[in-house]
């Protein structure tokens, strides 16, 4: 009797306590799957429906129908390229809070005639059909039949707010009336489906829209709501297979994985070391199809990063930094110059009906440029006739400078500190006078901050040799490689 | 960072398999850039003696080429006075970071055993080596015995 006393006690006991602390937890939890999805019917008609974890198609059509006034038969809902049919279950379909869905009329006329073009898999979740693209043929052997697509991402760089990489959702519109009311002709097979606009084909069912080609676009998966594009990054992806990195050799989840024969894979904290030390040695390179860019690190052949959008993982200061010497490499790949004056540093592309001519203008245009006129030569001011040899030395001391300048960033190009500024570029054309030796062949001044007296020119790839201040030969390898 | 941590797992799985060519190393507790082992060369002239090099692996590793700098004097027409050696496999443009420090190792071990009279750094050493390769052997030895260190005894 006692024991049965006690018992009743402590199972109240359990109750109470599991009232005060639970409660409210457990009150969160409902909240958290009762999501709020807005159904668009119409550019000014946006109607908040709560869904909640099991809620159906069915279901929410048939609140809609009783708020529209419309035939519920007649409704269709259409998110990310589909029409959702009416038993699937929304929260399945990678619908989470904010999303928003496209409800529309049927069309009365074409109902029997479009339907059977639309051949995505309607099925499955768009995104679902990008996270498939990214699994290799071993991928699918690791996880088996049973591939648990949740557990499977894409990636995006999300500039906002998480300013790093995160699991990406794939979505699409019409590109003609830039609403999610298309329906897609079928699911992309490759990433050129995704990221060339128009190369996939579909029906917009908006009434007022007669577009047919699809415009995908990206969102970071790890807040709601969003409403800004996030960059798709197709070489980052889940390291299933488990392999190491190629730098740091240790085993992540999420890695980067080069475009090369053998899929070099890099983790992206060794990534992100790979690209700042590249780009404090300025040894991205210039290519026609993908500007200006990666390869792997064992440089592999057809190993570029296709995508510059990769590189944002440096952070917004170098990311910037990058943007910079990639305009800067284009134009002087270009045959440009740079003005000279202090403070400008403006890109010009030369005009090459003019090449005989040695004068340049930095034209005002949209905010830059300063107007100087300048000799492309010894970017002195212009002047008639031979340039003087002094200020072709000077000229190269100024080619130093726009370096310096933009190695260290811009921050000194602050009005107020013009007067001490310009006591800062004399110290430096000094210090560059006194440390350097400009290379024999496109005379950028090089500094030697160590190692052999073997120099590689970074900017004509010239290799030269500190002593002589000639090429490189095999007798400055064998007497004075070392000095 | 990353560098670091690579380098510490390349040391224990060194520390873990020795090499008999290889040995000794040593590192800094409080700096994991900088080691320092000795070679043992099975090939004669310098199979009389033991070679100290100091291997530094700059911060951006595996990025960039560790260097490589002999400790103990040696005669080879590969190696500077100063003990700076040229192995092309740590050369900027052909370094490629899945590059192991045991595979440099080796590499070195190899232009030790055979040296390189085509890529000297030495020439006079060189040109002895390809014109009179008795009296390079004789020196070579003198020279090993005078300055390298003692081998270790197993």
């Amino acid at each position: 009797m006692a024991t049965s006393w006690l018992a009743w006690f402590l199972e109240a006991l359990s109750k109470f306590l599991n009232f005060i602390t639970f409660g409210k937890m457990l009150r969160e939890e409902i909240e958290d799957t009762d999501l709020t999805v807005n159904v668009k019917f119409s550019k000014d008609l946006i109607i908040p429906v709560k869904i909640s974890s099991d809620m159906t198609v069915q279901q929410i059509k048939d609140q809609l129908a009783s708020e529209l006034s419309i035939p519920q038969q007649e409704l269709r809902i259409i998110f990310a390229g589909k029409e959702l049919m009416d038993q699937t279950i929304l929260q399945d379909f990678d619908v989470g809070d904010q999303t928003i869905l496209h409800a529309v009329k049927q069309k009365q006329a074409q109902t029997s005639i479009s339907i059977p073009e639309v051949n995505a898999e309607t099925t499955c979740p768009l995104s679902d059909s990008i996270v498939k693209l990214q699994l290799t043929d071993s991928d699918r052997k690791t996880l088996g039949s049973s591939i648990d697509i949740r557990r499977v991402h894409f990636f995006v760089f999300c500039n906002d707010p998480c300013k790093q990489v995160c699991p990406g959702k794939l979505r699409v519109r019409c590109a003609t009336c830039l609403q999610g009311t298309l329906l897609l002709q079928e699911d992309p097979q490759c990433w050129e489906d995704v990221l060339s606009k128009g190369r996939l084909k579909g029906k917009c069912q908006n009434d007022s829209c007669t577009g047919s080609d699809a415009e995908f676009f990206f969102k970071c998966a790890a807040h709601t709501p969003n409403t800004d594009n996030a960059a798709p990054l197709e070489h980052v992806k889940n390291n299933f297979q488990e392999v190491p990195c190629i730098a740091c050799q240790d085993i992540s989840q999420i890695v980067l994985v080069f475009p090369c024969e053998a899929s070099h894979v890099i983790c992206l904290e060794c990534f992100l070391a790979y690209c700042l030390s590249r780009l404090n040695e300025r040894k991205f390179v210039q290519t026609d199809l993908f500007g200006y860019t990666l390869a792997c690190p064992v440089n592999c052949a057809d190993s570029f990063i296709k995508d510059a959008h990769h590189f944002r993982v440096l952070g917004y200061e170098q990311y910037q930094r990058y943007q910079r010497f990639a305009t800067e490499d284009f134009i002087l790949k270009a045959g440009g110059v740079f003005c000279p004056r202090p403070g400008c540093g403006a890109g010009i592309l030369l005009d090459e009906t003019l090449s005989k001519c040695n004068k340049v203008t930095c034209s005002r245009i949209e905010g830059q440029g300063c107007g100087f006129v300048f000799c492309r030569d010894c970017l002195q001011g212009a002047h008639i006739g031979p340039c003087q040899e002094e200020d072709v030395a000077e000229r190269d001391l100024t080619l130093a400078m726009q370096r310096e300048d933009t190695a260290g960033g811009t921050l000194f190009m602050v009005d107020e500190d013009r007067a001490s500024r310009s006591r800062w570029d004399k110290s430096s054309r000094i210090t560059i006078k006194g440390t350097t030796k400009p290379c024999p062949k496109c005379r950028t001044p090089t500094e030697r901050s160590g190692g052999c007296m073997h120099m590689a020119c970074g900017r004509c790839d010239l290799e030269w040799c500190w002593i002589c201040q000639a090429e490189w030969t095999r007798s400055c390898q064998g007497s004075h490689w070392f000095g | 960072m990353q560098g670091t941590r690579r380098l510490q797992k390349e040391l224990t799985d060194l520390q873990q398999s020795p090499m008999k060519v290889f040995r000794d190393i040593q590192v800094d507790e409080s700096n994991i850039l900088l080691w320092q082992g000795l070679i043992v060369p099975e090939n004669p002239p310098y199979n009389k003696g033991a070679f100290r090099v100091e291997i530094s692996f700059p911060p951006e590793y595996p990025f960039k080429p560790p260097k490589i700098l002999f400790r103990t004097k040696i005669y080879h027409p590969n190696v500077d006075e100063q003990g700076r050696v040229c192995l092309s496999m740590i050369l900027p443009d052909n370094w490629k970071p899945a590059t192991r420090t045991e595979q440099v190792i080796h590499a070195l071990v190899t232009l030790v055993n055979e040296p390189e009279p085509d890529h000297p750094l030495r020439n006079d050493l060189a040109e002895e080596y390809l014109r009179d390769r008795k009296r390079f052997m004789k020196n070579a030895e003198d020279f090993t015995k005078r300055h390298a260190e003692k081998r270790p005894i197993d």
